[in-house]
C-alpha cells in the first residue's frame, strides 16, 4: 500500500527510491509484510507456469494441420431457443470479477479492522468462487456429453480437448484452492483471529488482518489468470 | 541512499587526526546504523526429539537433513556412474547389464544428480544453512514451510527411487525424457517408470518452490541491520540468484511433467505426433515433441546456472578467504553473477541445434550463448586476481578451489566450442558433449561442494576434518577426474557416440576399446575415493580436532555467532549489526589480518578500510 | 512493538475508486464479449482481443492489487522477469509456423 513510516528512512519516489531502497539494509521491499512478499514471488512464479500452458496451447494449436473447433460455436448456449455464443463463459467472467471485487473490498475492510464487513465480503468472495467452480463442472459436463474428451474431439483437433481441460482444469483447481481458503480465513475473521492476532494451527505463526490481503492477492491473481485464458481460449 | 547513509559513508580511511580534531576522540554517531525495521522474529523452538531432529522448523537442521538425503541419493548416482562405466569399459562382464538396464541407469544418474543432488545440496543443503546465518537473520522467514520443503523432498527422493521396484523399472529415456519414444512400449520404463518420475518431479518442484520462497524471503526482507545486499557475501548472491532462476525456470519442468503423465496416461497428444508402429497408426496424432524439448530446456538451461552460481558463490569466499584478500572487483562478480541469471532464460535451444527446430534460431542462441560467456569469463580472471598476491593458505580447501577453477575453465572452453551451431552438428551426441558438461556442471559444482564442506564443517560440527585426509582425496579426485573426462573429448572428436550401450563392430571399437577401459579404471577409483569423506567426517566427529570460534579468520557473519554450532536462533540475545562487507582481509594498519563485518568503525579509524 | 504499531496504521482508500475499476472491469469484458459477438475478425480482432485483455489485466494488477500504489522496488522485481515470456512467446511463434511449414512441406507436398 502506500509508504509506511520508518525510522530513520526518507522515501524517494519512482526510479531514485528504487535505487534506494534496493541498496538500503534490512529489507529490499520497504514495509512490506514477509508473507504479502512471499505471495508476490508465488505468484510470480505460478505466472511462469501458467503461461508455460499457455505458449504451449499455442504452440499446439499453431502446429497442428487438423481445422481448431470455433470456440464461439462450441461453447454456445441454448438460451430460450437461440444458441447465444459463449453465454455461460461471459456469465463465469461475470461471477468472477465480481468476486474480485468483494475480494478488494474485504481488504480494504480488514485494514480498516471492520471485522464484520470484511468477514461477510470474504464470505461473498468464498461464494463467487464457487459458483464459478460450479459453473465450469457444468461445461465440462456438457463438453464431455458433446463427446469431447482428453484424446479426442468430434469437431477437430485432438488438442483442443487436450488442452481445454487440462489448462481450465489447473485454473479450476487454484479457484477451488482459493475457495477452501476464502471459508478458512472468513471463520478466522468472523472467530476475531486478527483481531487478538491469535496464532495459526499449522504454522504457529501470530495472526494479523495483512493475511487478508495475502489471500486477496491470490484471489485477484486467479481473476487474472482467467482474463488470460478468456482471451485465448475462448475468443482466440 | 545518501542521506540514510551518511554516516556509514565516513568510515573512509581517514587520519586518527581528522577524526579526533578537538582531543574528544572518536564521533560516537560514526557507528551509527538505522534502528531495526520490523519486530524480531517469533520462533517456535522444539521441545521433544521430533520436533527437534526430524520435523524441525531450524534452518540449520533443516540444512543438514537436505545435505544428508542428498548425498544419499548422490551416492546412488555414483553406483549407477560405476555400472555404466562398467558395461562401456569392459562389456558383457556384468551379466545383469541389459541393454534396457544400461538405458535406465544412464537416465537415473542423470536425473539424480542434475536435480535431487546438486540443486538439492546447494539451495536446499548449503542456502538453508548458510543464507539466515550469512544475513544475519535468526532463521528462514517461514519455518513451518521450510521444513515442509525438506518432507516434499524426501518424498519425492522416496516416489524417485520407488520406481526402481516397479515393473518394467524405472525410465530409461535419457534423463531430457524426449517424447515420443518416453512414453512409448520398447523404451524401458515407458509405463510406471516414466510415471513415477514425472510424479516426483513435479513433488520436487512444489516442495522446491516452497523452499525457494523462503530463500528469497529472507534475503530480500530478513537482513540485519547493515546489512545491505552489497554486503552480503557472494555466497549469498549465488545461491540467492540461483533461486530467483529455479521459481522462474521450474515451472516449465512442472507443465512439461504434467503434460508428458497426461499423455502417458489419458492418452493426450500434447507431445505425441502420428506414429506408425509396426504398420499401425497408433492412437496419437497432431502434436508436437519439439514443444518438450523447449518446455524442458526453458527449464534445463536455467538448471544449469542453479548448479552453476551457487558454485561461483561459495567459491569466491573459499578463495578470499584462504588467500587473505578480498575478492577481486566485488561488485563485478555480483553483477555477473545476476547478469549471468537473466542471460541464462535467453539460451535454451543451444542444447538443440540438431532437434529439427527452427533453423533461424540457431543464430539467435549461438548469439546469446557466446554473450553468456563473457561475464563467466570475468569471474575467472577475478578468481585468478583475488589469488594474485595473496597470502595463499595451502590447504584442503584451497586445493579445491583451484581444482574448481582448473576443471571449470577447461569445461567451459569446450561449452564455447558447443554454443557454435557448426562446431555443435559433428559434435552433437558424442563423448565430447558428455566430458563438456561433466567438467563443467559435473565436477567444477562436487568441487565446490567439496571445498565447502571441508570450510564450513568447523562450523556446523564444531571440529576440524582431516587435512591430510582431505588432500588425499582432493588429488585422487582430482587426477582421477581428469583421467575420466580428458580422454573422452578425443572419443568425442573421433565422433564415439554417447547413450550407446556397446560399440558392436563399428570402427570406433578398435580406437576406442583401450581407452574405454582406462576410463572405466579411473572412474571406479574417483568414486571409490569419494568414501574418503565419509570416513574423513565419521573420523573427525569422534577425534577431530576442536575448531573453535572463527577458527580461519573469517570476516563473514556466519562465524560470529555466540555459541560455535550456532543454535536456534542463531544469535543468542542480540541481533547483529553489520558495518561493512565481507571481505576486508588484510586491511593495510589493522592489527589483524581480518576485520569482521560486526566491527564498527570507530575501532578502525587508523585502517585504510574501503567504502562498502 | 512501537514499530509494529506504526506499521498497523496502513492508509487504505477510498471505496469509490475499487467501485469504479469494478465497473470498468465489467464494461471491459462487456467488449471483449462483444467482439466475439460481432464477430470482428483478422488483425481487427486479435488487437481488440490483446487490448481489452491488457487493460483487464492492468487495472486488476495496478488496483485490486494495490501495484499502483506499491514502491517501484516491488513493481519491477514482478515485472521484468516478463521478458523472459515475452521471448519465449515470441520464439514459440516462429516456431509453430515452422513447424506447420514442415508438416505441410515432407506429409502434404511430399518434400522436396
Amino acid at each position: 500500500m502506500s509508504d509506511p513510516k520508518i525510522e530513520g528512512y526518507v522515501f524517494k519516489p519512482g526510479f531514485k527510491g528504487m535505487a534506494q531502497d534496493t541498496g538500503s539494509d534490512q529489507t529490499m521491499f520497504k514495509g512490506v509484510h514477509w508473507g504479502k512478499a512471499m505471495m508476490w514471488i508465488f505468484l510470480l512464479s505460478d505466472t511462469f507456469i501458467f503461461s508455460c500452458f499457455l505458449i504451449s496451447y499455442m504452440k499446439g494449436r499453431g502446429s497442428t494441420l487438423v481445422e481448431w473447433p470455433n470456440p464461439s460455436e462450441v461453447f454456445a448456449l441454448d438460451a430460450f431457443g437461440v444458441p447465444v455464443p459463449l453465454l455461460l463463459i461471459a456469465i463465469m467472467t461475470f461471477v468472477l470479477i465480481t468476486s474480485s471485487g468483494t475480494m478488494a473490498l474485504a481488504v480494504k475492510y480488514g485494514y480498516e479492522k471492520n471485522r464484520k464487513m470484511c468477514g461477510w465480503l470474504i464470505l461473498a468472495t468464498a461464494i463467487g468462487g464457487l459458483t464459478f467452480v460450479g459453473m465450469q463442472a457444468f461445461e465440462w459436463s456438457k463438453l464431455i456429453h458433446e463427446g469431447v474428451r482428453p484424446w479426442e474431439n468430434p469437431f477437430g483437433a485432438k488438442q483442443f480437448g487436450s488442452f481445454f481441460f487440462m489448462i481450465t482444469g489447473f485454473h479450476g483447481t487454484h479457484v477451488s484452492i482459493g475457495v477452501i481458503f476464502l471459508f478458512i480465513y472468513a471463520y478466522k475473521t468472523f472467530a476475531g483471529h486478527y483481531d487478538e492476532r491469535k496464532r495459526g494451527w499449522f504454522t504457529t505463526m501470530k495472526g494479523d488482518y495483512v493475511e487478508i490481503e495475502i489471500l486477496g492477492l491470490y484471489w485477484h491473481f486467479v481473476d487474472l489468470v482467467w482474463v488470460f485464458i478468456f482471451a485465448f481460449f475462448y475468443l482466440w | 541512499m545518501s542521506e540514510d547513509f551518511k554516516d556509514n559513508k565516513t568510515i573512509q580511511a581517514q587520519s586518527s587526526e581528522t577524526i579526533s580534531g578537538g582531543g574528544s576522540g572518536v564521533s560516537p554517531d560514526i557507528d551509527h546504523v538505522r534502528p531495526a525495521e520490523v519486530e524480531e522474529q517469533d520462533l517456535y523452538h522444539g521441545h521433544s526429539f521430533i520436533t527437534k531432529w526430524i520435523f524441525c522448523q531450524d534452518a540449520k537442521v533443516i540444512g543438514v537433513q537436505y545435505f544428508l538425503l542428498a548425498t544419499f541419493t548422490g551416492i546412488i548416482g555414483l553406483i549407477l556412474s560405476w555400472l555404466m562405466r562398467l558395461q562401456l569399459g569392459f562389456p558383457g562382464a556384468a551379466s545383469f547389464m541389459t541393454a534396457e538396464h544400461y538405458y535406465q541407469f544412464v537416465t537415473m544418474h542423470g536425473m539424480i544428480m542434475v536435480v535431487y543432488f546438486l540443486t538439492a545440496l546447494f539451495l536446499g543443503g548449503f542456502g538453508n544453512y548458510l543464507i539466515p546465518l550469512m544475513v544475519g537473520a535468526r532463521d528462514m522467514v517461514f519455518p513451518y514451510l521450510n521444513m515442509v520443503s525438506f518432507w516434499m523432498f524426501f518424498i519425492a527422493v522416496g516416489v524417485l527411487l520407488a520406481s526402481f521396484f516397479v515393473p518394467g523399472g524405472p525410465t530409461g529415456a535419457g534423463w531430457t525424457l524426449y517424447p515420443p519414444q518416453t512414453i512409448l512400449e520398447g523404451t524401458p520404463g515407458s509405463g510406471m517408470g516414466i510415471l513415477l518420475m514425472c510424479l516426483s518431479l513435479i513433488l520436487f518442484v512444489a516442495g522446491f518452490t516452497m523452499g525457494g520462497l523462503n530463500y528469497l524471503i529472507t534475503v530480500l526482507q530478513a537482513r540485519t541491520r547493515g546489512m545491505t545486499l552489497m554486503r552480503m557475501p557472494l555466497t549469498v548472491w549465488g545461491i540467492f540468484t540461483a533461486t530467483v532462476l529455479a521459481m522462474l525456470a521450474f515451472p516449465a519442468l512442472l507443465v512439461g511433467a504434467l503434460m508428458m503423465s497426461l499423455d502417458k496416461i489419458l492418452g493426450t497428444s500434447f507431445f505425441m505426433p502420428t506414429i506408425l508402429k509396426a504398420g499401425e497408426v497408433l492412437e496419437y496424432g497432431g502434436g508436437s515433441p519439439i514443444l518438450f524439448q523447449h518446455l524442458f530446456w526453458f527449464f534445463g538451461h536455467p538448471e544449469v546456472y542453479i548448479v552453476a552460481l551457487p558454485a561461483f558463490g561459495i567459491i569466491s569466499d573459499l578463495i578470499s578467504v584462504h588467500s587473505r584478500k578480498n575478492i577481486f572487483g566485488y561488485r563485478m562478480m555480483v553483477w555477473a553473477i545476476v547478469g549471468i541469471g537473466g542471460l541464462s532464460f535467453f539460451v535454451w535451444a543451444h542444447h538443440m541445434y540438431v532437434s529439427g527446430m527452427n533453423p533461424w534460431f540457431g543464430f539467435f542462441f549461438a548469439t546469446t550463448t557466446l554473450i553468456i560467456a563473457v561475464p563467466t569469463a570475468m569471474k575467472v580472471y577475478n578468481w585468478i586476481l583475488t589469488l594474485w598476491r595473496g597470502n595463499i593458505r595451502m590447504n584442503t580447501v584451497m586445493l579445491w578451489c583451484l581444482g574448481f577453477i582448473v576443471t571449470f575453465v577447461n569445461g567451459g572452453i569446450t561449452g564455447i566450442f558447443l554454443g557454435n551451431v557448426t562446431v555443435d552438428v559433428p559434435l552433437s551426441d558424442t563423448y565430447f558433449v558428455i566430458a563438456h558438461f561433466h567438467m563443467v556442471m559435473g565436477i567444477a559444482p562436487l568441487m565446490v561442494i567439496m571445498g565447502a564442506v571441508y570450510h564450513w564443517f568447523p562450523l556446523v560440527a564444531g571440529r576440524f576434518l582431516d587435512e591430510k585426509l582431505g588432500k588425499w582425496h582432493f588429488w585422487a579426485t582430482f587426477l582421477g577426474a581428469y583421467s575420466i573426462y580428458f580422454p573422452m573429448h578425443y572419443l568425442g572428436f573421433i565422433g564415439v557416440p554417447r547413450r550407446y550401450f556397446e560399440m558392436y563392430d563399428s570402427p570406433y571399437v578398435a580406437s576406442a576399446t583401450g581407452m574405454n577401459e582406462f576410463i572405466s579404471l579411473a572412474a571406479f577409483l574417483v568414486g571409490a575415493a569419494q568414501f574418503i569423506l565419509i570416513f574423513n567426517i565419521i573420523k573427525t566427529l569422534k577425534t577431530g580436532k576442536p575448531a573453535g570460534s572463527n577458527p580461519w579468520k573469517a570476516c563473514s557473519l556466519e562465524w560470529l555467532t555466540p555459541t560455535v554450532p550456532p543454535e536456534h536462533g542463531n544469535w543468542g540475545d542480540r541481533l547483529p549489526v553489520v558495518h561493512r562487507w565481507a571481505y576486508d582481509y588484510s586491511v593495510p594498519g589493522a592489527k589483524e589480518d581480518f576485520i569482521t563485518q560486526t566491527t564498527p568503525p570507530s575501532e578502525v579509524v587508523n585502517t585504510g578500510v574501503e567504502k562498502t | 512493538m512501537e514499530e509494529t504499531k506504526k506499521q498497523e496504521q496502513t492508509t487504505t482508500h477510498k471505496i469509490g475508486i475499487y467501485l469504479w475499476i469494478w465497473g470498468l472491469l465489467f464494461v471491459l469484458s462487456f467488449f471483449s464479449y462483444m467482439v466475439d459477438w460481432y464477430q470482428f475478425q483478422g488483425l481487427l480482432r486479435w488487437s481488440l482481443i490483446l487490448l481489452f485483455m491488457f487493460l483487464k489485466a492492468g487495472l486488476i494488477m495496478a488496483f485490486f492489487m494495490h501495484l499502483f500504489w506499491e514502491r517501484y522496488a516491488l513493481v519491477n522485481v514482478l515485472l521484468w522477469p516478463m521478458t523472459a515470456i515475452a521471448c519465449f512467446i515470441f520464439l514459440m511463434v516462429s516456431e509453430f509456423k515452422y513447424t506447420v511449414f514442415t508438416r505441410l512441406f515432407y506429409f502434404v507436398v511430399g518434400g522436396a
